[in-house]
């Protein structure tokens, strides 16, 4: 095997993702503070009670409401399905805590829904009557209408690339259209449901913000109150990794489940592109009502709370240092993005030119930090640094260098690069898999250098790719909030910390505008990158 | 250092830490020769290919190019400073460009180089490649693409091209023609050629020389003539499928005695003791026709193949035996009728083993 450049940086590359994630693992066998004897005595089968049932119900209804819209979309004509197919994704530019926040602010005592029955019908006594969706049934709801879209999305991607001979297999075999569904549509399109409610999963155990925002005690939050309240680090990593135990327990159950069933579809020859069902009278509106009630739950609600509030209380928006707020944003978002990129295309060519058994292991293995909730990242740097300067750097250097990562732009940056890492390696790998190998073959043989094939020829080739995985990590960082919040420099806000501080010193009004505007700009991320992320284009 | 252009000495083929062909030594002579290799699939051929090109390393014997050493157990010259071009068999144009500039990235190699250049105008008139030019690979056919590949290499003009199939997915109406002008511009050019294929007649047609590659080794490396008249072993009689061994006993200097077809006289290649039992190869051309005959066979399957027919003849002793006949011959027979065979049977050159 050779050492070139590629390798070495590859393997650093991996090795630095991977160090806080063995912080977390690592931190299993040391001693805690009696704030887990408390703890245990306490509150912990809650926390683990609590994050079990919002776990169950969140996986339920982003299922139904994700493969419901999904099927529909994919299958059926009816009035504006084309803008559906689209407009149901705009659900991923409100983050969870938002929409709670929206939750909340409509349904409270004298909120939202109270001015709109009293300008309708004038004074009375409403608030009785008006359904508080707050506590845990308010995270469930918040959690869904904000996450369905990983299982819509990729449903939706696997029912694309179902073959009308399936459909007219079925039909054959005289299978009515239910039968359809659940014996052939849905068991085909299985990987990819689950692969969207494993995403559904990781983010939910993740949260943060909505559980903070609705007082309800999961394990996340738990991890955060051992750390904060209590000081105790090393306990504050060991619920995370249980919280970790869980992720995997999930995705083993899934493996174990599948058995030896295959779900590749042979596509050359023989695929046909499926034909939508037009449909009429009832069922048109059935299938119209629902797409457009998903969307307006999803969508449509926050967005407008958000601008109601936004409008009603202009003082705000006068209060808010907007452009240094924008300003914040873009600098991480292109920071974090570019460096992410970068690191990780030259990781992906590293692992393809030298086809190195350590390198690919290590690669595996850092990629899963986005299966690592925020908060414990966020966490286990915390720890590592400090481990590093007590341990290492004191006795080297003359100064501390928590101050260099802890609460500074660096830290940050570097836990998203953790954080997001697997979206651009992963996302860059699947460039990488349209790429045969014998192209790279091919380029060499031209008299091509291993970095003028990588420049000239790989380059231009993920071009796309490249924009995509840049606007969906971009995404991602405006949305974050827990390793925004922990590791921020003082003084540094962003739109969602702004959003998170001024909901939780209970001003959802003033939280309206920050919130408003990271919807927007969301949403722009959104619709640039739509066609990619529906896949229409076989990208 | 060798003074063949190019030569492979006890070199073990290897792909994926298995060994595909052993101990394998051959060698082109001179600049601009054309060689082919001809086996099965799977046999190992493009991996040949690939450990020339540099893709693929060796761990035992050597490879010298144009009296350099360019692959042997402690050296590897990478692929990219070799100056040799492989045609894919699965073409690897590159997707997110478009046919003519795949091929202008071809010309970038080389442009140093003196001698006579190909033009890219001729290299598209050669391989009638004008209409795909500006299309990108996924819009054209297989048969385009093998093409495209094919001017791709050809336009780097590198000191040896080799070409993995290169013809597998063109159109059997235009692949005579192909190789006609592949062969013109070869030689024009003197463009060192490996080709691997498996269709023989592609092969006995290209290349001033062919190579047998069967069961991880390399059985026989001669002038096409050699390779079809004189097969070096019942392998390769059995590969080339254009005859049977059929049982004989040596009666003479000059003579063979079976017992379906009495006396075989004609030349041997290899001298056998009187007396001997061998096992004669007997080719659909070894036989003539002949209504007036009294050895007579039973037709047992009739295959025509445009210029003639190709009769299956039954012996006595069961044996099925191959015959040529010229399809504008006056009387055809048809299955289960007799079929006669000239006597006495002369055979020009026999092989024996």
């Amino acid at each position: 095997m050779r050492i070139n450049f590629w390798y070495i940086s590859s393997f650093f590359i991996s090795i630095f993702v991977i160090i806080p994630i063995l912080t977390v693992f690592s931190s299993f066998f040391e001693t805690t503070s009696n704030y887990y004897q408390i703890l245990k005595d306490t509150f912990l089968l809650e926390y683990i009670f609590n994050s079990i049932v919002l776990l169950l119900c969140v996986l339920i209804l982003t299922f139904l409401i994700g493969t419901g819209s999904a099927y529909l979309v994919s299958f059926y004509e009816f009035p504006f399905s084309n803008f559906f197919k689209w407009a149901l994704i705009l659900s991923f530019a409100v983050p969870p805590y938002i929409y709670a926040y929206s939750l909340t602010a409509f349904f409270e005592n004298y909120g939202t829904a109270y001015s709109i029955l009293k300008n309708l019908f004038g004074d009375g006594n409403y608030n009785r009557h008006i359904p508080k969706f707050d506590g845990m049934i308010g995270v469930i709801l918040s959690l869904s209408f904000s996450l369905f879209a990983y299982v819509y999305i990729l449903t939706r991607a696997s029912f694309l690339y179902q073959s009308q001979n399936f459909i007219d297999l079925g039909k054959n075999l005289g299978f009515t259209k239910f039968k359809m569904l659940y014996s052939i549509i849905l068991p085909a399109a299985r990987p990819a449901i689950v692969a969207g409610l494993s995403l559904v999963a990781m983010e939910t155990l993740a949260e943060f913000g909505a559980v903070d925002f609705f007082s309800i005690n999961t394990l996340t939050t738990g991890i955060y109150n051992s750390w904060i309240t209590f000081d105790d680090l090393a306990f504050a990593n060991q619920l995370s990794f249980f919280l970790l135990l869980f992720i995997f327990a999930l995705f083993i159950l899934e493996n174990l489940s599948r058995n030896k069933a295959k779900y590749h579809f042979n596509t050359r020859g023989g695929f046909r592109q499926k034909q939508k069902l037009k449909l009429n009278g009832k069922k048109s509106l059935f299938a119209f009502l629902f797409c457009f009630l998903v969307f307006f739950l999803s969508f449509l609600f926050p967005l407008s709370q958000m601008l109601y509030w936004t409008i009603k209380f202009p003082e705000n928006l006068f209060d808010l240092q907007i452009i240094d707020l924008l300003s914040n944003t873009i600098y991480l978002v292109v920071l974090s993005s570019i460096a992410l990129i970068i690191f990780a295309l030259i990781s992906n060519y590293g692992n393809r030119v030298t086809k190195n058994k350590t390198l690919n292991i290590l690669s595996t293995l850092s990629i899963s930090g986005y299966a690592i909730p925020g908060i414990i990242l966020a966490v286990a740097f915390i720890t590592f640094i400090a481990w590093l300067d007590e341990s290492v750097v004191k006795d080297l250097l003359p100064f501390s260098i928590k101050k260099i990562f802890i609460g500074s732009i660096l830290g940050l940056v570097l836990v998203y690069f953790v954080r997001f890492y697997s979206l651009a390696f992963n996302g860059i790998k699947s460039g990488y898999e349209k790429i045969n190998i014998s192209v790279d073959e091919s380029s060499y043989l031209l008299g091509y250098s291993k970095r003028k094939t990588f420049m000239n020829i790989h380059i231009p080739f993920l071009r796309n790719s490249l924009l995509f995985i840049f606007i969906l990590i971009s995404l991602e960082i405006v949305r974050e909030l827990p390793i925004t919040l922990i590791l921020r420099p003082f003084n540094f806000e962003t739109f969602a910390t702004t959003a998170y501080i001024s909901a939780s010193e209970d001003l959802l009004e003033a939280a309206a505008v920050p919130s408003l505007f990271l919807i927007l700009i969301a949403t722009s991320f959104i619709i640039v990158t739509s066609k990619y992320i529906l896949r229409d284009n076989n990208e | 250092m060798s003074k063949n252009f190019f030569e492979i000495k006890n070199v073990d083929f290897n792909i994926s830490g298995k060994t595909k062909v052993k101990n394998v030594s051959f060698s082109i002579e001179n600049e601009g020769d054309v060689i082919c290799l001809l086996g099965p699939s799977g046999i190992g051929k493009t991996t040949i290919l690939r450990t020339i090109a540099g893709l693929e390393k060796i761990d035992k014997g050597s490879i010298e190019l144009n009296g350099k050493l360019i692959s042997s157990e402690k050296i590897n010259i990478e692929p990219e400073d070799r100056n040799v071009s492989l045609a894919f068999q699965d073409n690897s144009l590159f997707p997110h460009y478009t046919v003519e500039k795949n091929i202008l990235l071809g010309a970038e190699r080389n442009k140093e180089k003196n001698g006579k250049k190909i033009s890219l105008k001729e290299i598209v008139d050669l391989l009638d490649i004008f209409h795909i030019l500006n299309k990108y690979p996924h819009e054209i056919s297989a048969g385009e693409a093998q093409r495209a590949s094919l001017a791709r290499s050809l336009i780097t003009q590198p000191d040896l091209l080799l070409l993995d199939e290169p013809l597998s997915n063109v159109d059997q109406s235009f692949k005579e023609e192909i190789q006609v002008r592949l062969k013109k511009i070869l030689n024009q050019l003197k463009i060192t050629t490996i080709i691997v294929t498996h269709d023989s007649y592609e092969a006995f047609y290209l290349g001033s020389k062919c190579g047998i590659i069967l069961n991880q080794e390399l059985k026989q490396f001669d002038d096409p003539y050699k390779v079809y008249h004189f097969p070096n072993s019942i392998e390769v009689v059995n590969f080339l499928n254009r005859g049977i061994l059929i049982p004989a006993k040596v009666t003479g200097k000059n003579t063979l005695e079976n017992w379906d077809l009495g006396t075989i006289e004609g030349n041997f290649i290899k001298e056998y003791p009187k007396g001997s039992n061998v096992q004669l190869l007997l080719q659909p051309e070894d036989l003539e026709h002949d209504d007036k005959s009294n050895l007579k066979l039973e037709v047992v399957d009739r295959k025509f193949r445009g210029t003639n027919f190709i009769y299956t003849l039954k012996t006595p002793s069961n044996t099925l035996i191959p015959v040529f006949v010229h399809s504008h011959h006056i009387h055809q027979h048809e299955v289960d009728e007799k079929f006669g065979i000239k006597r006495p049977i002369h055979i020009d050159h026999i092989v024996c083993f």
